[in-house]
């Protein structure tokens, strides 16, 4: 909610300066951002009293002796014998409907009308409206004007279902299509309730004589149809979040009020429908509760205070204001103390825990510890997919076509996930995953599931360069922890792949807690559980570039040194370097290294020159050692 | 004759993988609950609506049950939980004060942007016992904050509204470019939470406390994009080690 602090200032009575306004609504739970002589406030939804100034200015009283008392028509008014049928009480209980007519409409408005068009930047519409705005934006109570003269016969409050259309004040055609809260004259329907009303009724620049609608809804009545129709509605915003129940006559002789600071009223008829009971909410005064719930030592007198300022009437009992209906129960009362006082000034005090001790997954960390070991990447994927089975958990509001059921097996992602590593040229691809799977069969079941997928070369180093990751390769390494993973193992098509990579693509997943009764020598897979916060830098976009170089070594003890240059070379733009091939020619005393060297920029493709460069550096780096050489260059 | 052999071959370079850093991050700030004392519960990722939100004091108006806040499924039997919160009520169904619970997981919200996913991973902890106060959770916080982002960092806490603590807090820590950052919501539970699930709030109180572990994974390692974390790019993955 945007407030412009000059607004505010009128309640304050005082010079306080935005910076200041803007720490203490914070320090009250109001978080805001100053923009120019703006305060953008987030009011929490159980706060529907603050989205106002009145409802800011009552809030601020704990700190200021602001004024909240403002301005209304307190004359008599005449019964407007309005034909008007509330079908549907609960949801609203109360309402009342002001007939006001004016000889002639205003060329200009009063400073503080005119200036909250002006400082927020908020278009005008019309007078009636304009004020009705204006009212909504100062003691917080949303009211609807309609041209008296286009209502056709009685009004009609219902909650009805129906399929029709419904052309807003604002030209945009709404499909009403559930059940909604509706007002219809004798024609049509006029308003959809509390969120916006219609064309047909809605008043205009000429517009002399309305019939003003002021009604307290209960928010489950109202919640979710403005997104669900799409449309931007304040009202809506304001009675979802709740409304005075007691402020809509009242907020009907503001109306009047500044109505008659504008222009000659001609007539002047008041409907009545109010629920004639209103219980306040009342409370102990206990202010020991209070010290027990937040750790203070806060004294009585304080605690009173603090209340009374914020509108609560202390008597026997302390009675909560009608506008604070968030207030329920003693810990309601501990907040608004302790948010009075500063949360930052409350004491930290340090206690004894009690202690309760449950066993660890340990054998979760050690599968996953065993499989990183082996080079494997543990991945988290969403668990949305588009294909369901007739088990499938089906999501009723999935964000898109895509989403629309939980997964039921992990495979799927792990083959999204090797399509988009090896079109970011990766060769060598180990993942994991381990996740709850739903279904509805016989009710919800779940199961915990782990499953890996395996595909191209089995590592960066020259023994495993050449060899392929495959079926054997997963059931030789699973071998290792006595675990005989065959029958589970499977080969995966690449027809839904877009990466024109050909290698095999082996997977397979299995229910955990069937794994973890195997018998597994868990105490062989020893757990590391340190914890390395590393500086992470942004992954590159960019397409890669390898060279491979190939060095003959004649001199064997320079071996270790050379591997040690060459793999010790740094660049911003190498990504990685490893010895692929390797051949001990022992009858020639040679020793043949194939080294390859990856690059990368994160800012660009790099040129070959760029890459050439590079690969200069690094041969220069053992050019000349005795023994050293690369076949076609030195 | 091992020497021999270690001249006349290079050294055999065993890359090892990674585990996800929020997982990293997860049982990292896990397992520091657990070295304090609070044991270590789960719950399902599919809730009723029933342990999402009514025993959370969550009522039927509150934006979170609207249909665009929150996964229905299976024609609204069900939703997919948009926060730990549930695991604790089961927790404290099961069990008689004291308690002291951490649970960790998946959470679901109907969010799809640049800095909101539609599924993230929260930490939750409660602490329930006789004589729990509001300074007491500030304690607690102080703890926290300290074991996951060190002593030096300044904290404030402001009021913030959740239906199922009262008073609520959020708490923030000052970044070192001087911005204050969110890292976790808490408050003294609800009396009336302590009521639906049968513990006498005259004899006990508690604090509850949530983080974000994105959120915390992405102030401790710099990076700036959530989505980063579910491309599953081996080059990001990788860093992780």
């Amino acid at each position: 909610m945007k407030i412009c602090e000059s607004h505010l200032q009128r309640f304050i009575g005082q010079n306080s300066d935005i910076k200041t306004l803007s720490k203490q609504l914070f320090q009250l739970g109001h978080e805001n951002e100053i923009i120019d002589d703006i305060l953008d406030i987030e009011i929490t939804p159980n706060r529907g009293d603050c989205l106002s100034l009145l409802g800011l200015a009552r809030d601020l009283n704990v700190l200021y002796e602001t004024n909240c008392d403002l301005p209304i028509y307190e004359g008599d008014i005449q019964d407007f014998n309005l034909d008007f049928k509330n079908i549907s009480k609960t949801c609203c209980p109360s309402i009342c409907f002001l007939n006001i007519s004016i000889n002639e409409l205003p060329n200009d408005y009063i400073p503080e009308v005119e200036s909250y068009f002006r400082d927020l930047n908020i278009k005008k519409n019309n007078f009636f409206t304009d004020i009705s705005n204006y009212v909504a934006y100062e003691i917080g109570q949303p009211t609807h004007c309609y041209d008296a003269n286009m209502i056709n016969g009685s009004i009609t409050l219902s909650e009805e279902k129906i399929n029709q259309k419904f052309l807003s004040l604002l030209d945009q055609e709404i499909c009403l299509n559930e059940p909604s809260l509706i007002f219809r004259d004798d024609k049509d329907i006029i308003n959809l309730a509390g969120i916006i009303g219609g064309k047909k009724t809605s008043c205009t620049s000429q517009t002399k004589n309305v019939i003003v609608e002021s009604a307290y809804f209960n928010p489950e009545s109202i919640i979710g149809k403005s997104t669900k129709y799409n449309i931007n509605s304040e009202a809506a915003h304001k009675f979802e979040r709740g409304v005075d129940p007691l402020m809509q006559e009242k907020a009907l002789r503001r109306f009047i009020y500044l109505v008659q600071q504008h222009a000659e009223i001609e007539n002047l008829k008041l409907y009545k429908d109010i629920e004639e009971k209103f219980n306040p909410v009342e409370l102990d005064v206990n202010v020991m509760k209070i010290n027990k719930i937040l750790g203070t030592d806060i004294k009585e007198k304080e605690y009173l205070n603090i209340l009374s300022k914020l509108g609560f009437k202390i008597d026997q009992k302390i009675t909560i204001p009608s506008y604070r209906f968030d207030i329920k129960h003693q810990n309601d009362l501990a907040e608004e103390v302790a948010r009075t006082i500063g949360y930052d000034d409350i004491k930290p005090i340090k206690f004894k825990p009690y202690i309760q001790v449950s066993a660890e997954d340990v054998k979760e960390k050690k599968i996953k510890q065993f499989l990183t070991n082996n080079g494997f990447y543990e991945v988290i994927n969403m668990p949305f997919t588009k294909s369901s089975t007739e088990n499938s958990v089906v999501i009723d509001n999935p964000l898109d076509v895509n989403r629309t059921a939980f997964r039921s097996e992990l495979v799927d992602s792990l083959v999204m996930n090797l399509d988009f590593n090896e079109r970011h040229q990766k060769d060598s691809i180990k993942l994991f995953e381990i996740s709850n799977v739903y279904t509805h069969k016989k009710g919800l079941t779940y199961e915990k599931k782990l499953a890996l997928l395996v595909s191209g070369k089995q590592g960066h180093n020259y023994k495993e360069f050449s060899m392929k990751l495959d079926k054997k390769y997963l059931i030789d390494l699973f071998k290792q922890i006595d675990f005989n993973c065959e029958s589970f193992i499977k080969s995966v098509s690449r027809e839904k792949i877009t990466s024109k990579n050909k290698n095999p693509i082996y997977v397979f997943e299995i229910n955990f807690d069937q794994l973890t009764k195997e018998e597994i020598p868990w105490e062989t897979i020893k757990l590391n559980q340190e914890m390395n916060f590393i500086s992470y830098k942004e992954t590159s976009e960019y397409p890669s570039i390898t060279r491979d170089i190939s060095f003959s070594i004649e001199n064997l003890s320079n071996l270790e040194k050379i591997e040690n240059r060459l793999l010790g070379y740094k660049n911003e733009n190498l990504k990685d370097s490893f010895i692929f091939d390797f051949y001990n020619n022992e009858k020639d005393k040679v020793i043949k290294l194939g080294f390859r060297f990856i690059f990368q920029s994160n800012l660009k493709t790099l040129t070959d020159k760029e890459v050439d460069d590079q690969i200069n550096n690094i041969i220069n780096l053992v050019k000349g050692e005795s023994g050293v050489s690369v076949p076609g260059l030195f | 004759m091992s020497d021999s052999k270690k001249i006349i071959e290079p050294k055999l370079n065993f890359k090892k993988g990674s585990l996800h850093p929020i997982n990293q991050v997860k049982d990292h700030i896990v397992n520091y609950f657990r070295s304090i004392g609070f044991a270590e519960i789960s719950g399902p990722e599919i809730e009723t609506e029933k342990y999402n939100f009514d025993m959370l004091n969550i009522k039927e108006s509150h934006p979170a049950r609207q249909m665009h806040d929150t996964f229905y499924v299976n024609n609204k039997a069900y939703v997919l939980r948009t926060h730990t919160s549930p695991v604790q009520i089961r927790g404290m169904l099961n069990n008689k004060p004291p308690i002291s619970y951490v649970s960790s997981g998946k959470v679901y919200r109907k969010d799809d942007d640049a800095t909101h996913l539609p599924m993230f991973h929260q930490i939750e902890g409660i602490y329930i016992n006789k004589d729990v106060s509001f300074a007491n959770l500030k304690s607690m916080i102080y703890e926290i904050i300290t074991f996951i982002f060190g002593s030096d960092v300044d904290i404030r806490f402001r009021p913030s509204y959740f239906p199922f603590t009262e008073p609520s807090a959020e708490v923030d820590i000052k970044s070192k470019e001087g911005k204050w950052l969110e890292v976790l919501g808490c408050g003294i539970v609800n009396p009336i939470v302590l009521q639906n699930c049968n513990i006498d709030s005259n004899k006990f109180s508690g604090f509850a406390f949530g983080l974000g572990v994105e959120r915390i994974a992405m102030l401790k390692y710099g990076i700036n994009d959530i989505r980063e974390f579910y491309k599953s790019n081996l080059d990001f993955l990788d860093q992780f080690k």
